[in-house]
């Protein structure tokens, strides 16, 4: 009886108060899982094992004693590129490349991109164009047009990641693909506007592209 | 006033990135890496360009890992007692274990809300968070939906906050 409780849907008298909204079953149970799995004590066996197969332990009778220096200081410090490289800080996990679950950003994304250039028949291409050069591309879909490794050529996805060399794509088939910017040439499209992208020119880190200003003109070589 | 803001493409590639990561924890609550790869590219580009984000966006970030911190899904919430009158809310990154408590105190508005903030535009703006008084009268029931609510709102009105920052 209580279980039917908690899987009662929210009043929709207590729904106006709390500003909350009952979800869909196949959300509310990817929810319930995350939330699960986040709050269950995380069992220590795991880092025993690294730890004993990477590391010599010595083994006395003292137990460490606790730095009171290091504790003094409870700001936060930011993680150490090892940190971050043990954490993999930003690398997606195989379960969740999954295509459908990029739409909703694609979607957000076109909204963003609309939204931004205004996108209107009278516009002209240069404003639209000076305005992506800064403008964020997670969340598009971009095609490889031109490259100089044959392969590359016609991968179509989701782009979700954008590094300073390359870019990672999620495909329909559910791949994540790197594609090195240099020597490639994307397409991009918005309602009809297609702008293609000389990677060659873009090889920064996506943050840094705000702040760059660009050369009007420049040979490009491909 | 959003016309003519300096920086405008700049403040929507934010309010971009901070929906986009939402958008990501909303489809699959497990997939904190991209969110946080998101928040981190905001964060960066925010540094970079010298724009002050508003408290509210920076309240839901973890400082150490750049992760987003939501409530049960990439943070836990819980309440701190001190002694007998102060009370803290204190959040916890799940990933890297980062907390981060703040106040409970219904009365305290942040400096950008107040009047006098928006009458001296030219006048040096104090850091917020250092001005928090301690009040008697805190209920951490009361003081905390408060806060949350208003945290919410901020999320869905967001683009309006970053817009008139300026
Ligand atoms: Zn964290």
């Amino acid at each position: 009886m209580e279980e039917a409780l908690v899987r009662a849907p929210i009043p929709p008298d207590l729904r106006k108060i709390l500003g909350v909204e009952s979800k869909t079953s196949s959300k509310a149970e990817a929810f319930t899982r995350a939330f699960l799995k986040n709050s269950m004590q995380r069992t220590s066996k795991h880092d025993l094992d690294s730890m004993l197969s990477y590391k010599a332990v010595i083994l006395g009778f003292t137990r460490p004693q606790k730095d009171k220096s290091k504790r003094s200081s409870k700001r936060a410090k930011g993680l150490s590129a090892k940190q971050k490289r043990k954490m993999k800080v930003f690398q997606i996990k195989p379960e969740h490349q999954r295509y459908e679950l990029f739409l909703p950003l694609h979607e957000l994304w076109r909204q963003y991109i609309i939204d931004l250039c205004g996108l209107k028949p009278t516009s002209s291409p240069q404003s639209v164009q000076q305005k992506l050069l800064k403008a964020d591309f997670h969340g598009a879909i971009i095609t490889v047009v031109r490259s100089k490794c044959p392969s590359y050529v016609g991968t179509t996805g989701i782009l979700v990641q954008e590094f300073k060399h390359v870019f990672k794509i999620i495909t329909k088939e559910d791949k994540l693909k790197v594609i090195p910017k240099r020597n490639s040439v994307f397409e991009v499209e918005i309602n009809g506007f297609i702008s293609h992208i000389y990677g060659s020119k873009f090889e920064q880190r996506a943050s840094e592209r705000s702040a760059k200003k660009f050369k009007v003109k420049g040979t490009i070589d491909l | 006033m959003a016309g003519q803001l300096k920086d405008r493409e700049a403040y929507q590639r934010l309010n971009y990135l901070y929906q986009a990561a939402h958008c990501v924890l909303s489809q699959n609550p497990e997939n904190v890496e991209l969110s946080r790869f998101y928040s981190f590219t905001q964060k960066t580009i925010a540094r970079r360009l010298v724009l002050r984000q508003d408290p509210s966006i920076k309240r839901t970030m973890c400082k150490k890992c750049c992760s987003l911190l939501i409530p049960g899904v990439t943070a836990t919430v819980r309440q701190r007692r001190k002694n007998r009158k102060t009370r803290f809310t204190v959040m916890r990154c799940i990933s890297c274990g980062q907390s981060k408590s703040l106040l409970n105190n219904p009365d305290y508005s942040l400096w950008a809300d107040q009047p006098e903030a928006q009458l001296q535009p030219q006048k040096q703006t104090g850091p917020g968070s250092s001005g928090e008084k301690q009040h008697k009268k805190t209920k951490p029931g009361e003081s905390v939906s408060s806060q949350s609510s208003a945290s919410t709102q901020q999320q869905q009105s967001i683009s309006s906050s970053s817009g008139n920052k300026d």
